[in-house]
């Protein structure tokens, strides 16, 4: 288009931080005298830093791999060993990764590769994949393992729910003592747990400040500043950062300032992001003035239960009452929440191929919600890491209609 | 001086052109291969209606949309689409557009604006990419199709979704000796079977557009036989979407006027 000028979106400051932060966490890892445990993304990482491990996140790795568009090339090397194209590109990535020596842990931060881990711990929370991908790396790199799997696609969280998951969370100490070297201090665990959920609370107010319209930041930004919210949760770091990040934000609302200028609509993204695409994506938005203001994915690190009191009992409840492990119907009612108080008029479902769990569009939600709450819905298809699942031309045809329809 | 507007749709296989003038009368259309290698061509057309007509907004769509750099705005064909069909039959309807690469069902009211819209994206089933794979592979001229398909009674679809398998099944056709007008319309049930999974509101009208339907104008029978609904295919289906953007480009130029007379 030639005489239509698109303006850039407002860019949050607090960036240049969080990279450097960012920066400082995977440079921790050359840290030899360090002992390293590998997590998933919402699994207990506050009982391992509480054992003083730094924690390595291989989803974080994939994540990486989808964004600087490495992962593509990758995954065929995961294939060859028989895992499917079409399970997990975060694990196919990361295996992948593994297998060709190649990461971009190397240009950016000087590592050879991911941590080598002295524990591996996983919680199904999320996926079975998890416990796939956590095993092999357990075995190549001969390391202890140990899964932590709670009932699984709950309505409500039960006691018995809370208490098999603290039991397990507690079954944990004896490895994590063995391989930390150190003896498990409740004191350590609960102020780590305390860190965190300042944190995450944090977190919260950050995403939440997008209720108001214009809103100061996006779902695209949001998946930047979400890095020391997975990765760095329980530290002091990670708080102090969402002070800055939320009081950036807090000021632009109070003087009028959004991330776009004027908003012709707002949009809800459910699914995983598409990583390699992140800014064609926040580009396009952009420039249809339509504004994606909050996520399922970004308020999946978002931990009301933390309480350092019942630190087992909290972690267990906060981590297993997580929106990707609840029913479809409990998961509803948190969607239809969220449409009421960030005023959504239009919510977009990623279904990525390769990841089940976080493609809510598969058992006839998109259409349940628009019946039952009047909002637009629309179904894109792509992928998290894998892009030979995405079609740009067809989805940007998708979405500039979608906004049309909204406007 | 008349005002003329023009709408460019910009598709995978071929590019459309219109030019109407401020009674939305056609007064110009044209198209080409997309992919010509020589880009002349296009060149040629684009110069010739420049100096024909005192084009004053230009609206371009389709896959290729936002490449072409003259344009004033840009809209999605399905946008286009509803606004083209619209404008001659404003009325509630579905439209279901029949692409070289894609199936696009639109439900629209008779304002044009888009209600509701499906896109089938992954695979090529149902489309016309797909239609030209098996027509090759069952050795059927692409030319004859209809007319094969319309001296047959057979009832019988290919069931695969998938391009690749539906060559291998239309190869037991040709094994058991099914007769080409019998394959021409087997062919065709598919393509209608394939739209009749998506999504689409059985009372309204439906409307016929895109290449496809263009080229192989029995396939409205197998949809009304189908779906028991008053089938329209508007004349040129396949230029309705480059027309839709000429209205859309008049429009576009009709708002700025207004917002110039209001400083
Ligand atoms: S939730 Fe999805 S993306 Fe995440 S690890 Fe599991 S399968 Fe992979």
């Amino acid at each position: 288009m030639s005489q239509e000028t698109i303006k850039q979106p407002y860019k949050i400051k607090s960036a240049k931080l969080m990279k450097e932060l960012m920066g400082n966490y995977f440079l921790g890892m050359k840290d030899k005298t360090k002992k390293i445990a590998w997590c998933t993304s919402v699994g207990p990482a506050e009982l391992l830093r509480s054992f003083g491990f730094e924690v390595h996140f291989p989803e974080n790795h994939g994540a990486l791999l989808g964004a600087t568009r490495t992962a593509t090339d990758l995954i065929p090397e995961a294939t060859k060993l028989g895992y499917s194209s079409e399970i997990c590109s975060y694990l196919t990535a990361d295996v992948g990764s593994y297998l060709k020596k190649e990461t971009p842990l190397t240009e950016h931060y000087g590592l050879e590769g991911p941590p080598k881990p002295d524990l591996i711990v996983y919680n199904t929370n999320q996926c079975r994949e998890v416990q796939d991908w956590f095993e092999y790396f357990a075995k190549e790199k001969n390391c202890p393992i140990f899964g932590i799997e709670p009932p699984r696609y709950v309505d409500e969280v039960s006691n018995e729910a809370i208490e098999n998951v603290a039991a397990q969370f507690k079954s944990l100490i004896p490895l994590c003592e063995q391989a930390s070297g150190q003896k498990f201090d409740i004191d350590k665990f609960r102020e780590t747990l305390r860190l965190s959920k300042e944190a995450t609370d944090l977190w919260k107010k950050v995403l939440w400040t997008a209720r108001v319209s214009p809103s100061p930041i996006s779902f695209f930004d949001a998946t930047i500043h979400m890095g020391p919210i997975v990765v760095l949760r329980g530290t002091q770091m990670a708080k102090d950062y969402y002070i800055t990040l939320l009081k950036e934000l807090e000021d632009n609302v109070t003087k009028g300032i959004g991330f776009l200028e004027a908003e012709k609509c707002r949009i809800y993204w459910d699914g995983m992001p598409i990583w390699g695409k992140l800014r064609p994506m926040s580009e396009l938005f952009a420039a249809n003035n339509a504004a994606v203001v909050a996520s399922t994915y970004c308020n999946s690190w978002v931990f009301d239960a933390f309480d350092e009191k019942n630190p087992f009992e909290s972690s267990a409840l906060a981590y297993t009452e997580i929106f990707i492990n609840r029913s479809e119907h409990a998961k509803e009612k948190i969607l239809k929440k969220l449409i009421q108080d960030f005023r959504i008029g239009g919510m977009i479902f990623h279904e990525a191929k390769t990841c089940f769990s976080n493609s809510n569009s598969r058992f006839g939600m998109p259409l349940r919600l628009k019946n039952e709450t009047g909002i637009e819905t629309l179904v894109i298809e792509g992928d998290l890491c894998d892009l030979r699942f995405y079609s740009e031309g067809q989805t940007t045809t998708k979405i500039e209609t979608f906004i049309e329809q909204l406007s | 001086m008349s005002k003329y507007y023009q709408g460019i749709d910009i598709g995978s296989s071929y590019t459309k052109l219109t030019v109407i003038d401020e009674t939305n009368r056609i007064c110009y259309q044209d198209i080409v291969k997309t992919m010509n290698r020589d880009k002349q061509e296009l060149a040629n057309i684009l110069t010739k209606i420049k100096s024909d007509y005192n084009i004053v907004s230009i609206c371009a769509t389709g896959y290729g949309r936002e490449h072409f750099k003259d344009a004033h705005i840009n809209k999605t064909e399905i946008y286009c689409a509803s606004v083209g069909v619209s404008t001659l039959f404003p009325e509630a309807k579905s439209i279901i557009d029949i692409g070289g690469e894609d199936i696009k069902v639109i439900k629209t009211g008779g304002d044009g604006k888009v209600d509701d819209f499906y896109m089938n994206t992954k695979c090529a089933a149902g489309t016309g990419t797909f239609l030209i794979e098996i027509a090759e592979r069952a050795e059927l001229p692409l030319a004859r199709l209809s007319e094969l398909a319309s001296k047959s009674n057979f009832d019988k679809e290919l069931n695969s979704f998938c391009t690749v398998f539906a060559k291998t099944e239309i190869m037991k056709w040709i094994f058991d000796e099914v007769p080409e007008q019998d394959l021409a319309r087997g062919i065709y049930i598919s393509i209608v079977n394939r739209i009749a999974k998506i999504r689409m509101d059985k009372t309204l009208p439906i409307f016929l557009i895109g290449g496809v339907i263009q080229y192989h104008p029995f396939l409205k029978t197998i949809v009304e036989e189908k779906f028991q609904q008053r089938v329209v295919v508007p004349e040129n289906p396949q230029m309705i979407n480059s027309f839709g953007a000429a209205i859309l480009a008049k429009k576009h130029a009709e708002s700025e006027i207004k917002i110039a007379s209001k400083y």
